[in-house]
């Protein structure tokens, strides 16, 4: 380039931005309020992502812990496995489940259940009993963000490596496991799992708020996983029971998380009835949230912040 | 103008009593007998800008209480309280930017991870801007030379040293007013001193309104030209901590020491009261008025007097005894 060209092409570049900047004096503002709005959210989302990058660092602390857990989960999946094939011997189905069917069901159930856990309820609990809630109280963010973002950053890597494990079972199957990615039928099971995640979380958010009123939640915490288990159909598949089950269970949160989303995928239930059973979904998330905000409220009147 | 305005403030607790033994236990699992205790009792203060005040008093004596309504952690059961023209327990982000809660048996900061981490979390809830942040942060790491453990899990540092980063995490965003629960409980000496200094000086610079709760006597008469005692839930002395030694501090000591073979304790009974006698050494207690002549009395009588040293009866004592008088 010569000395010319260069003092032409910065010439050009300068007028260039002189011409922008006036633009955006002139006709611009509203693109400009717009910019800020943006940066505001973009801070807004910052300490959402900075809790999670913290909690991630601190989930590798633990990384022992985590690939036990994963152990006892596949595990648990193969002796499902075998129990079933026992059970099987000589049929060639059982209430219109094909034993290759039912191997399925297990599998990818357990993949869906996987991403939708959290361990919220004993985090929150404990928080209001050893009155370290105090801490989060007077800081200027909501305690359900604080803590549902920090249940998030913890779980990814947990989840993750159960995924992971999950999906190496599978491959372990690839004879007997049906593969369906039809990509309507991807869509929709990722929509119900990632809403099937936010019912969760709140769910355990408000059985951990009963701790305003009891010293501990541990019994009702097993109870409502024992028939959150049940009534997801991770015992064994709902149709299995007389059909009244299958119809409560559509009008619960908890199947959404393993037997709707599997029934879904061995396309054993229609797209449709799926697309409708994500409203049931939002009906749900909308009245948990509608009732943790009266449960909080209430709780933190009760809440004595003992502990010291 | 006052910061902090509390009138006619009261706190009760609910709890159950229960009867001895596994029958009382079977008893109480049916029906509980309801009790209301009260933390504190109709108290009222205001505190001015810049102040800082000692709060002192025996355990349960609602000190913490107080602390926790004014940070909007607890309602109040009657009366009100306003910070800074707003009422606590509102809990509205506004007034909590502006100011913070230190407990010393309490920790914000995230264990298992380095201190660093947790200011940056509390960097972004409180919306502070990247270069404000850096401000702060060198002053306050700089104040209490912690820059070479900020990288180190909370897990492992010491009590003291995690304090000091538990005041840095909790002066990020530059509070107005500071709400400090026993802050040195549980620390030596040394770690002691390091505290009050840096909140000596921090109040000094920076004007901040500070509330200090605490058994420590050191804190307070280091710390606090003004003191409000708290004793069984209502204010037992709100004043300056100087006018509660005139107030309160009747006696003077006086330790003389003898040379040679020393003396006999009947020797110097009749100077004033004997608190600790050894032939070489003894402590008289006397009127604060009568000190000085009972001191020219010793020094002209036969006796090998070496040194004589008057001091005050001790801040310790005084509190017990006010402490003791609402019992």
């Amino acid at each position: 380039m010569t000395n010319y060209e260069f003092h032409c092409k910065t010439k050009l570049i300068l007028s260039y931005k002189y011409w922008r900047s006036k633009a955006y004096l002139k006709g611009r503002e509203k693109s400009l309020d717009r910019y800020c709005q943006n940066a505001n959210v973009f801070l807004r989302m910052k300490k959402y992502t900075t809790l999670i990058k913290a909690f991630w660092q601190r989930a590798l602390h633990y990384r022992f812990t985590v690939f036990a857990y994963r152990v006892g989960e596949v595990a648990e999946v193969l002796i499902l496995i075998l129990m079933w094939t026992t059970i099987y011997a000589g049929q060639s189905s059982i209430k219109g489940f094909t034993l290759q069917e039912m191997i399925t069901y297990i599998l990818i159930g357990n993949v869906f259940n996987g991403i939708v856990r959290n361990w919220l309820s004993g985090m929150v609990a404990s928080d209001i009993n050893e009155g370290r809630l105090s801490m989060f109280l007077v800081k200027p963010m909501s305690y359900l963000s604080y803590v549902c973002t920090k249940e998030i950053g913890r779980i990814t890597l947990p989840v993750l490596m159960s995924v992971l494990s999950q999906i190496l079972v599978i491959l372990c199957f690839s004879n007997t496991f049906i593969w369906n990615l039809d990509w309507g039928y991807v869509l929709v099971i990722s929509a119900m799992i990632g809403l099937a995640f936010i019912s969760e979380l709140l769910l355990s958010y408000l059985v951990g708020l009963v701790a305003f009123w009891t010293d501990e939640v541990d019994g009702l915490y097993t109870t409502m996983e024992r028939i959150k288990k049940f009534f997801s159909g991770g015992y064994f598949p709902l149709t299995l029971l007389p059909a009244v089950f299958v119809q409560i269970s559509f009008f619960l949160p908890f199947a959404y998380s393993f037997f709707i989303p599997a029934q879904i995928y061995l396309k054993k239930m229609d797209l449709s009835v799926g697309v409708y059973g994500l409203g049931v979904q939002v009906v749900w998330i909308a009245i948990l949230y509608g009732v943790i905000r009266i449960v909080w409220r209430r709780g933190l009147r009760r809440y004595e912040a003992t502990g010291i | 103008m006052s910061i902090i305005e509390v009138k006619n403030l009261s706190k009760n607790y609910e709890y159950y009593r229960k009867e001895k033994g596994i029958k009382g236990s079977l008893k109480s699992f049916f029906y509980r007998e309801k009790l209301l205790a009260s933390a504190i009792k109709d108290i009222s203060f205001s505190i001015g800008e810049g102040e800082l005040v000692g709060f002192l008093g025996p355990n349960g004596a609602g000190k913490t209480t107080t602390l926790k309504i004014l940070s909007g952690i607890l309602y109040p059961s009657a009366g009100e309280a306003t910070v800074l023209g707003f009422t606590p327990s509102r809990r509205e982000a506004t007034y909590q930017k502006q100011f913070s809660l230190v407990m010393g048996q309490k920790n914000q900061l995230i264990s298992n991870l380095p201190a660093m981490e947790s200011f940056i979390i509390n960097k972004e809830i409180y919306g502070i801007s990247d270069s404000e942040f850096k401000k702060t942060l060198d002053e306050l790491v700089g104040l209490f030379n912690i820059g070479s453990f900020l990288d180190i899990s909370v897990k492992k540092l010491s009590l003291g040293q995690r304090m000091k980063c538990e005041l840095v995490a909790a002066l990020l965003h530059k509070p107005k007013v500071f709400f400090l629960d026993e802050p040195t409980i549980g620390l030596d000496v040394v770690a002691q001193k390091n505290i009050r200094d840096f909140l000596k000086t921090y109040n000094e610079e920076k004007k901040t309104t500070i509330i200090l709760t605490s058994h420590y006597m050191e804190d307070i008469r280091e710390l606090c030209q003004r003191v409000i005692i708290i004793n069984l839930g209502v204010i037992a002395y709100d004043g300056r901590l100087d006018d509660l030694i005139k107030q309160y501090v009747r006696h003077k000591l006086l330790t003389v020491t003898f040379s040679g073979k020393g003396i006999l304790r009947r020797d110097i009974e009749k100077f004033g009261e004997i608190e600790d006698f050894s032939a070489n050494s003894c402590t008289i207690k006397t009127s604060r008025s009568d000190a000085k002549s009972v001191a020219v009395a010793l020094l002209s009588s036969s006796l090998p007097v070496d040194d004589i040293t008057i001091g005050e009866e001790s801040l310790d004592d005084v509190i017990r005894h006010i402490f003791g008088e609402g019992r």
